[in-house]
């Protein structure tokens, strides 16, 4: 194995608590979170000669992860909820037990995909406007109009 | 002063110069209302953050860290090693939402570019006799690499042989094409295609042999520009054994 790789595989490992906190903002469940996060690692490999940047692999890999959520997790985590409806409290994570927590997560769920995204890159990973926007491929004054309407909606729905 | 929406919220995220930042504190210091509003702007990110936050604390899962250190790597010889899986790599083709350009240029650049820096070195190698020529503005296999390339299977192979092919496959030209690994030429990855009785070089790149210079070491790169080439020439699967030695008997038409 080539010493780039074993460095980029390191960086993986040491990334995989934010990618799975992102995941789990993303994917609500907290299986479904780390299946997204175990197709996001395999992806990145795979593509691993098209990884450039050095310095900004967690918004490469949230990038991916986002793809990957659209086009293969979302639809079968649908799919598998036809069978087994999604209970209350099925967003919870082992590890948030406050009241407000459970409120927060559920509060996210409820949002369009496009938002909840958003919001996790912004509000809870702490990205840019512009690294959200590149994650996202789409313009910063979109984004900005996902952030106010997610935070109207959160808000809205915490009250 | 009024303050719009998004320039609060943009406060609240830092994302305002320093001037304009001034001019907000000033107006939130002067406007209860508007304090009001940024802290439960504030607050709300606080939260939303310490409802996420726990996951950064727990265990990782055995399976993630595993998939990280060991889920094939675009670096590995997948292909050389004949278990070429290309479905997920054109699942992720697919998804690819926008090419910078279109796929057949993009592989077209790729190999050429290749190409020159193979030519560009075999230039001032003069000891063993060349793996390929250049006829007719083609590369052409030759020598021990067109021998392999002919008669070599992947399923029968040497471990230690100097060429390895790894997986053949129709074109969508209809010809037969096959990737090889060799350590001829100081380590040469790439892809051939039969034309005729000659084998074109459709894609070729330098491999790094490793420094205990065995086998596995030479073969352990794969380069992209010839994945992207299969990629761009493959017509359906891979061929498995039997099919790969019925090729080899037809002699490759």
């Amino acid at each position: 194995m080539s010493r780039a790789l074993e460095l980029f595989r390191d960086e993986i490992v040491e990334l995989l608590p934010r990618l799975r906190r992102f995941a789990r903002a993303i994917a609500r469940n907290p299986h479904d979170a780390d299946d997204l996060v175990q197709i996001t690692v395999e992806r990145a490999l795979r593509r691993f000669e098209q990884w450039e940047d050095e310095s900004r692999l967690a918004s490469w890999m949230f990038g991916i992860m986002r793809n990957a959520w659209i086009d293969e997790v979302r639809s079968r985590v649908r799919r598998d909820r036809m069978f087994a409806p999604a209970e209350a409290g099925e967003s919870v994570g082992a590890s948030s037990t406050t009241h407000e927590a459970i409120a927060l997560q559920s509060a996210l769920a409820q949002l369009p995909d496009e938002q909840r995204l958003a919001v996790a890159l912004v509000l809870i990973e702490g990205l840019s406007y512009k690294e959200a926007a590149e994650v996202l491929e789409i313009p910063i004054g979109t984004l900005t109009s996902r952030l106010a309407r997610a935070r109207e909606a959160l808000a809205t729905i915490l009250e | 002063m009024t303050i719009p929406d998004e320039i609060l919220m943009a406060y609240v995220d830092e994302e305002l110069d320093a001037p304009t930042r001034a001019e907000v504190e000033q107006a939130i210091a002067a406007d209860p209302g508007l304090a009001r509003r940024v802290s439960r702007e504030r607050a709300l990110r606080e939260k939303l953050r310490a409802a996420f936050d726990g996951v950064l604390s727990e265990p990782v899962p055995e399976r993630l860290i595993a998939a990280a250190r060991e889920s094939p790597a675009m670096d590995d010889v997948k292909l050389a090693r004949g278990v070429a899986d290309l479905a997920p790599v054109r699942a992720d083709r697919a998804a690819a939402r926008r090419p910078r350009w279109a796929w057949p240029e993009w592989t077209a650049m790729a190999a050429s570019v290749a190409l020159g820096a193979v030519i560009g070195h075999l230039a001032f190698e003069r000891q063993a006799p060349s793996p390929f020529t250049a006829a007719g503005g083609r590369l052409v296999a030759q020598a021990g690499l067109a021998d392999a390339l002919t008669n070599q299977l992947a399923s029968t192979q040497g471990a230690q042989s100097e060429t390895r092919i790894g997986v053949s496959f129709r074109a969508k030209s209809g010809g037969f094409c096959r990737t090889f690994v060799t350590r001829a030429a100081g380590g040469l990855a790439g892809l051939a295609c039969r034309e005729g009785n000659d084998w074109t070089l459709e894609a070729v790149a330098r491999t790094q042999p490793e420094s205990n210079g065995t086998y596995a070491t030479a073969s352990s790169a794969l380069p992209n520009a010839v994945l992207q080439a299969v990629q761009g020439q493959i017509a359906g699967e891979p061929l498995d054994a039997a099919a790969e030695a019925a090729a080899q008997k037809s002699g490759w038409r």
